[in-house]
């Protein structure tokens, strides 16, 4: 972004003032555009505390990455958990997301016994777990294969996370995938509020120069 | 020369305004995703939407004082946080399908017993279905005043700074209705004690409140350091 301003600032040779100007303008935007930015990467919310009152707990999508892809008729969703958290074996879930998509109940290996006095005992899984999920299609895939997961798990340290579903688009073949969001409707918005702005600059700038065009 | 200055100035402020009604737009359509999200502990979860939305936007900022906000006791009746204003408050977020939760709650009923008549009150505010909370309640037999939500619960947790929480977490006021600590995870007798100390020497103005902080702060690093070791 900056780029695009310091050329036409040196090419078009602007007295000091007008530099300066320039230059404070810059500095706004960097300002405003670094500022947030550089403060939501600093310390992530499960991080933060009160003052230096922080915590080592991992984001539940850290904690707990899932991908998932395609094997002959079966879709694999495969969990990997990070050392010392674990996932409720009850509490996963496999839905269809796309209309065209039947799916079987998952198969889940059975999974560790864990006892708390507390909480009674439960089937946990620590490490990784993979569900094969088995499904069929009725148009042969004229929609893309989305799966809804839905899973919950805990920190052995203590902390438990609410269950989290997330849309799975597996994949065709070996390993990879990605799991994702819906799209965010704000984010095509952002982006052409985003060009408008910087069109209406630029004209807002231009005014009073001729533009270099070809006759 | 100075209309040109003017020019720039401009284009500078159209270009603000619009990431400013970029970023705000984006405030505003994360707010409304939010309260979409379906209580913690059910079966069908809350949006994903929400996780990410939080991951990719500013930390939120636990208040420094205590916020004001009304839930349902456990006979159903509308109660405010303000009811014990004057007081020294723990308030445990908690829920039922939450094993360090319940591991916590003796804890919680011993705290509540040994402070009793000394201005301090443990207030339990579960984020989970009344029946389930009541039928637990009955079970651990939980004398100190819980009070209960789904979705405006998790409202108060976000006015705490954990808009996509983690249970369980505690918060400690002083009797002025500073927030001293904020413990996310399963609280243990020494943790809470020394937090508890921390409170009291605030109350009795022997210590200033970043002070106390910090020695919070400094006091539970040390004691996770030591349990590591």
């Amino acid at each position: 972004m900056s780029r695009g301003w310091r050329p036409y600032a040196a090419a078009t040779k602007v007295p000091a003032m007008k530099r300066s100007v320039g230059a404070v303008s810059l500095a706004l935007l960097l300002v405003f555009l670094l500022g947030p930015a550089g403060g939501a990467q600093a310390k992530p919310w499960w991080m933060r505390g009160i003052d230096s009152n922080e915590t080592d707990f991992l984001p539940p999508d850290v904690a707990f990455r899932v991908s998932a892809r395609i094997d002959g008729n079966v879709v694999k969703v495969r969990w990997v958990i990070a050392d010392g958290y674990y996932l409720y074996r009850q509490k996963f879930e496999v839905r269809a997301e796309s209309p065209d998509l039947l799916i079987a109940a998952p198969q889940l290996p059975t999974g560790t016994l864990k006892t708390d006095p507390y909480m009674g005992t439960q089937q946990v899984y620590t490490q990784q777990v993979e569900a094969i999920v088995p499904y069929s299609r009725i148009d042969a895939g004229a929609h893309p294969l989305q799966i809804k997961v839905t899973y919950q798990g805990c920190a052995e340290a203590g902390l438990c996370y609410p269950p989290i579903t997330k849309v799975v688009f597996p994949t065709v073949g070996s390993a990879t995938v990605v799991t994702s969001e819906p799209p965010y409707p704000w984010e095509s918005t952002a982006i052409i509020g985003g060009a408008a702005a910087f069109l209406l600059a630029g004209l807002v700038l231009r005014k009073g120069r001729k533009l270099d065009m070809p006759v | 020369m100075k209309t040109s200055g003017l020019r720039y100035l401009a284009g500078a402020l159209v270009v603000l305004l619009g990431m400013w009604a970029g970023l705000k737009f984006h405030a505003v359509h994360r707010a409304s995703e939010a309260t979409v999200a379906v209580p913690a502990g059910v079966a069908s979860a809350p949006d994903p939407k929400e996780n990410v939305a939080l991951e990719a936007a500013a930390p939120p900022v636990v208040p420094a004082r205590l916020p004001d906000f009304s839930l349902t006791d456990m006979s159903g009746k509308s109660t405010s946080i303000a009811e014990w204003s004057g007081k020294s408050l723990v308030i445990n977020f908690w829920a039922t399908w939450c094993a360090p939760c319940r591991r916590e709650i003796p804890l919680l009923k011993t705290l509540s017993a040994d402070w009793a008549g000394r201005d301090l009150t443990v207030i339990g505010v579960a984020v989970d279905y009344v029946d389930k909370v009541r039928q637990f309640a009955e079970q651990f037999k939980i004398e100190y005043p819980v009070l209960i939500g789904e979705q405006d619960a998790l409202e108060v947790a976000a006015k705490f700074g954990m808009a996509s929480p983690a249970f369980p977490f505690t918060v400690f006021t002083d009797r002025r209705g500073e927030v001293v600590a904020l413990f996310v995870g399963e609280l243990h007798r020494p943790q809470a004690d020394f937090i508890l100390s921390e409170v009291q020497n605030l109350n009795q103005e022997r210590i200033a409140l970043p002070e106390a902080r910090r020695a919070i702060a400094a006091g539970l690093e040390a004691m996770a350091a030591k349990k590591a070791g």
